[in-house]
């Protein structure tokens, strides 16, 4: 719910933005500058967009307001944005129909489900030269073999954070949070699959399971963890970090390196059992309305010079070899922090040992039934 | 003759001015509830669609009789009281939050109705003031009053201190116990303005009555003004009742998500676990078992016209 607020915000953010740049007080000549002073690079290729605006669903804190800014100024295209904090929420709005956006952010499980429900749109390669800038290691996964559906925006980790000032045993597993001395000292995201997932990982099954009897076992073992939850939070946990409610947490890199950035005495830690692994997407719905102006947005905001702005503002694992070289040069204070994180800059060996989430189709009553009993107890 | 015509006419006026209403009530109310009745009777396919057919396995499924999923370590078909006991905590924090808004906002509707003329609508002013502010905004507030390190701990602790007592923080955010006052927050002001109503109403001179005829303080109030104020009770009671059973936004924020209410579960469905028909079939069960327990109360203890008048 703090999504409201925060959107609320950014709207009031943009309209005043929008009205400091708006009327004739653009000057013709010259670069072309955020209101925030920031001078927007010229678009490589410029392509012909004949729509005038460009429909967003995205998840929220995700979008440098400047690449937003950048990108109508340049274009002279309006940009809407509507924003969401789960993927089920997207995807729910999406099939109930009536929206009409030109592009979305699926987390890779969804795109495969969204894919088989002939909801996205093939890209046309011909007119993408972003995809030349990630690094292989984040294309052509199993969700969407050969990027046919989805350019890659960025991807992280679900793993675990401590406090280190409250908590001096070492944590090194998932298995370690269910440890008594943690009662109600743990905020997690509110996510089943990623929840149940941990479970799963603690009793050496996979992580996407459908076998009702590993999921079982995994409904008693998650039972015992729930008294250790203080609460469960996919909005911003890191809000009950910092404000001293818990002091553990099973949270997002995004989230992990804000809090480790407020506090330095929060630790991200890769467990044992490894993390799980995600990557959010670039996907165009088959009914886009602006599909022009959404190839204009994926060239235009791919750009090294334009993209390296999430590393600043949004420190997430970044799959953009082109803007992490960019910022090499341009930006070094930045991408040092950046390649010295662990938590952004995953070491490989933690990459190896990670799991991916997949949709698990006729199962999910069975996680759903889990999460709900379990949560209700 | 004049007469029947007189009637006719307004009689056929009276349609016209009924029809944007009717059309609101149809286009809003009776077919989204007649898709929802269609959808619950259906079941999901692998990615979460709806299968349009005739099953009662949704219906069975909620009262506990599972015939596709397995029960804990049972396989199906099995007995599975989950959602019984979900709707049944629903259902005891419904009644417990009319009554201590009863409790709590009876006195308080007693004393305004009671206040000189002048300082009434002052009163009434403060009680509906909260609700000028975003329900989901004040819950927030709640969050920061009784977190760990919250305003109330904060306060407490310097009182203690005060005193020289050790002093612990209390455990208060993100239990049952915050859902319940998170509640009664938010539905007292629907509690107060119908019984206000309604004491409002009663004659004073029938205190002046009952003081005559030898009834001392609580027997007047127990025989005379509850008796007179029982309309606005009532009234009272469905509009905190009703919206109680459905909401699951006050369990979200102050039960940190951990409190599963119907409403909770209902909202799931359509989301996390894509089972838009089991959601379907909980929103209708949830719509009945509201409806009946309402209908039970007011054919109790009579119907609640302050509705309208508030």
């Amino acid at each position: 719910m703090a999504r409201f607020r925060i959107g609320l915000l950014l709207a009031l953010a943009l309209l005043l933005a929008g009205c400091a740049g708006g009327g004739s007080g653009q000057p013709a000549e010259g670069p072309i500058r955020t209101a925030s002073g920031f001078v927007c690079p010229a678009p490589q290729p410029r392509m012909e967009v004949t729509s005038r605006e460009l429909n967003l669903f995205v998840w929220t804190e995700y979008i440098p307001e400047e690449m937003i800014e950048c990108f109508q100024r340049v274009y002279g295209i309006r940009v809407n944005r509507d924003e969401y904090s789960a993927n089920e929420e997207m995807y729910a709005k999406l099939r109930a129909g009536g929206a009409n956006y030109d592009l979305v952010m699926p987390t890779d499980y969804f795109v495969g489900l969204m894919v088989r429900q002939g909801m996205l749109q093939r890209l046309d390669k011909s007119k993408l030269v972003a995809l030349s800038y990630f690094d292989p290691n984040y294309l052509n996964l199993s969700f969407d073999p050969g990027n046919e559906y989805t350019v890659p925006y960025q991807a992280g980790t679900d793993a675990i954070i401590v406090n280190t000032d409250k908590v001096k045993e070492p944590v090194t597993a998932f298995a370690d949070l269910w440890r008594p001395e943690f009662a109600r000292r743990i905020v997690s995201v509110d996510d089943s699959r990623t929840v149940i997932g941990i479970t799963l990982l603690t009793l050496g099954y996979d992580i996407n399971t459908k076998d009702p009897a590993q999921l079982e076992e995994a409904r008693v073992k998650l039972a015992q963890l729930i008294p250790n939850i203080k609460v469960f939070d996919s909005d911003s946990p890191k809000t009950a970090l910092i404000g001293g409610d818990v002091d553990l947490g099973i949270v997002w890199t995004g989230e992990a390196a804000l809090a480790h950035q407020e506090n330095p005495a929060f630790e991200y830690i890769y467990p044992v059992e490894g993390p799980i692994l995600w990557q959010d997407n670039w996907a165009i719905p088959v009914n886009a309305p602006h599909p022009d102006a959404a190839y204009a947005w994926l060239n235009y905001t791919l750009q090294p010079d334009l993209f390296w702005l999430t590393l600043r503002d949004f420190p997430y694992n970044n799959p953009h070899k082109a803007a992490l070289e960019w910022a090499r040069t341009n930006q070094p204070e930045l991408y040092e922090t950046y390649m010295g994180s662990p938590i952004t800059n995953i070491p490989p060996e933690v990459l190896k040992r990670g799991h991916r989430v997949e949709d698990v189709g006729e199962a999910t009553p069975l996680y759903d039934r889990i999460w709900t009993e379990v949560k209700g107890q | 003759m004049a007469a029947e015509f007189v009637s006719t006419g307004s009689r056929r006026r009276g349609f016209w001015l009924m029809l944007p209403s009717l059309l609101w009530m149809l286009g809003l109310l009776i077919i989204p509830l007649g898709l929802v009745l269609v959808v619950s009777f259906g079941r999901r396919d692998t990615d979460g669609n709806v299968i349009y057919t005739f099953t009662l396995d949704n219906y069975l499924r909620l009262i506990g009789f599972s015939r596709t999923y397995p029960c804990g370590s049972t396989p199906p078909p099995c007995f599975d009281p989950l959602y019984l006991t979900i709707l049944w905590r629903s259902i005891v924090l419904g009644l417990q939050t009319t009554l201590l808004t009863i409790l709590i906002g009876y006195p308080l509707a007693y004393f305004i109705a009671r206040a000189p003329a002048s300082r009434r609508n002052v009163y009434l002013f403060l009680v509906l003031v909260p609700l000028w502010t975003n329900f989901v905004i004040r819950l927030y507030a709640w969050i920061i009053i009784l977190r760990t390190q919250g305003v109330l701990n904060t306060v407490l602790g310097w009182l203690a201190g005060l005193v020289n007592l050790p002093f612990q923080p209390l455990e208060m955010l993100y239990t049952p116990g915050a859902v319940l006052l998170g509640m009664v927050y938010e539905f007292l002001p629907f509690m107060i303005l119908p019984i206000y109503t309604s004491l409002e109403k009663i004659n004073p001179s029938l205190y002046e009555a009952a003081a005559d005829l030898g009834a001392n303080t609580w027997r007047t109030l127990w025989r005379v003004i509850i008796p007179l104020s029982m309309p606005g009770i009532v009234a009272g009671t469905i509009l905190v009742f009703v919206p109680v059973m459905g909401t699951f936004i006050v369990s979200d924020i102050l039960g940190g998500r951990q409190v599963i209410l119907v409403g909770n579960l209902i909202q799931r469905q359509f989301l996390d676990a894509r089972d838009p028909a089991f959601g379907s079939a909980a929103s209708i069960i949830l719509m009945v078992l509201t409806l009946a327990i309402t209908l039970y109360y007011t054919r109790r203890f009579g119907f609640g016209e302050e509705i309208t008048s508030a």
